[in-house]
């Protein structure tokens, strides 16, 4: 499979690392290039990470669905980037553009319905900065469909609950619907990565350089300890753990091993069954 | 009488061909059309056009061809694809896709069906049918959005009819 080479004209330079230039945003839209612009509460009121307030509730729902737009544009992009890629992997990645058409508009209704509407909030592209200047679509289901997504399907498993529990039955079950879609994503991909690494092991290669560059960017834009967000509350109280989602990652063909490693890292090791 | 075996793949492989580079363009504009509203449809659209792409190159295989074989149109048919790609503007590319490309195809498909022996290509007859379905779903959809987002439909019709005509001039795009 060939290589796409970028051109200056569709990178861009934030914090010194060149990245793929943002997606085109209506002007509703405020795109910031840093966490700390972000707008997530840290309301007192609430445990920290489970802010439930109006305001937050349609924060949550607004960046629920940025993200899913910008999986759309993801997908897409690696469709025209990637010309050669083996047919029945485009037919994944075209249907992954439709999942994620869906989740974004079910989530603008539901963003609607509680009195929001789409620009509402700050936004930013950071998946898409590092996913799409990734030069080999190995790379980019690595990044965006194996390690964004599978921590989505995580994430999706706990805020479902979340919604439940603050009575909001209608969005829990509209996460719980979007789960098994973004279960399937990370699923062709851990797939489609076992196979092209079997025909061709010097793609592992890219998938190492593209999850360390992830790593760099990571720690790049990580805010500092005592960092304030644009509501003003601590960035680091808006951030908390979620435990990996165990069964929908051994539904996407995670193994036993991956998961155990998962659960380590997340501090949730005492999960994983010693040998004995 | 029908058209042969040969004429019959060598059309499927077109509309293949087609298909793929529609696909593709779509998949260009989601991330560089600005509007929401667009993305999503064109989102979907993606999927619609790739199906219909996965069973026309299903049908080449059937018809003594590669699985997934594409042949590339008449040389004014991929000039025009490559120019409607191009398109920058938002609502210029929505007409151009589905004022021009579709309601074109749409004829192109009614002439294969008038020549083809419909029993004996009978599973090329059943995929063009849903192709036409399909892509008369993706035409309304465009409606629908043109009336939600009312700049999507600001497109110079002059400019329309013309990119029009030149599709029609194109008198055959097997080659």
């Amino acid at each position: 499979m060939q290589s796409y080479t970028h051109t200056s004209s569709d990178t861009t330079v934030i914090r010194g690392i060149t990245l793929r230039k943002g997606p085109a945003r209506e002007s509703c839209f405020t795109v910031v290039e840093d966490n700390t612009k972000l707008s997530f509460n840290a309301d007192p009121d609430y445990e920290t990470g489970k802010d439930m307030s109006d305001s937050m509730r349609r924060n949550r729902i607004h960046t629920h669905m940025h993200n899913e737009m910008q999986s759309i544009e993801i997908a897409a992009q690696s469709l025209a980037d990637f010309p050669d890629a083996p047919w029945e992997l485009r037919m994944e990645l075209a249907r992954q553009c439709w999942d994620e058409s869906r989740h974004a508009a079910a989530l603008l209704r539901r963003l609607k319905q509680m009195g929001g509407h789409k620009g509402e909030f700050p936004v930013i592209h950071y998946e898409w900065y590092i996913t799409c200047v990734q030069d080999s679509l190995i790379a980019r289901l690595a990044i965006q469909n194996r390690t964004f997504e599978g921590g989505e399907m995580d994430l999706l498993k706990v805020h479902a609950q979340m919604w439940r529990d603050a009575g909001d039955e209608v969005t829990a079950e509209l996460l719980e619907a979007i789960l098994p879609d973004e279960i399937h994503h990370v699923r062709f991909a851990n797939v489609w990565m076992k196979r092209l690494a079997k025909d061709d092991p010097r793609v592992l290669l890219k998938v190492l350089t593209g999850i360390s560059f992830m790593k760099w960017v990571s720690q790049v834009f990580a805010p500092a300890p005592d960092e304030t967000n644009a509501s003003g509350g601590k960035v680091s109280e808006t951030v908390h753990p979620t435990p990996p989602n165990v069964d929908d990652r051994r539904l996407a063909e995670f193994t036993e091993q991956e998961i155990a490693e998962l659960l380590r890292q997340d501090g949730f090791g005492y999960l994983v069954p010693q040998a004995s | 009488m029908g058209l042969n075996v040969k004429i019959r793949g060598k059309a499927v492989a077109t509309f293949r061909y087609i298909h793929v580079d529609m696909m593709e363009t779509l998949a260009q504009w989601t991330p560089s059309s600005p509007e929401m509203e667009a993305k999503l449809m064109l989102g979907e659209h993606i999927w619609d056009v790739a199906q219909s792409a996965d069973a026309l190159g299903k049908r080449t295989r059937e018809l003594r061809m590669q699985l997934h074989h594409s042949e590339k149109p008449a040389d004014a048919y991929v000039e025009l694809l490559a120019d409607i790609r191009k398109e920058p503007g938002t609502a210029q590319r929505l007409a151009s896709f589905y004022e021009v490309l579709l309601p074109g195809l749409a004829e192109r498909y009614r002439a294969y069906l008038d020549q083809t022996d419909t029993l004996m290509d009978g599973p090329t007859v059943r995929i063009i049918e849903q192709m036409h379905a399909v892509e008369a779903r993706m035409m309304s959809q465009y409606r629908e959005l043109r009336g939600e987002v009312p700049t999507l439909g600001k497109v110079d019709s002059t400019w329309v009819k013309a990119l029009s005509q030149r599709e029609s001039q194109i008198a055959s795009i097997v080659t």
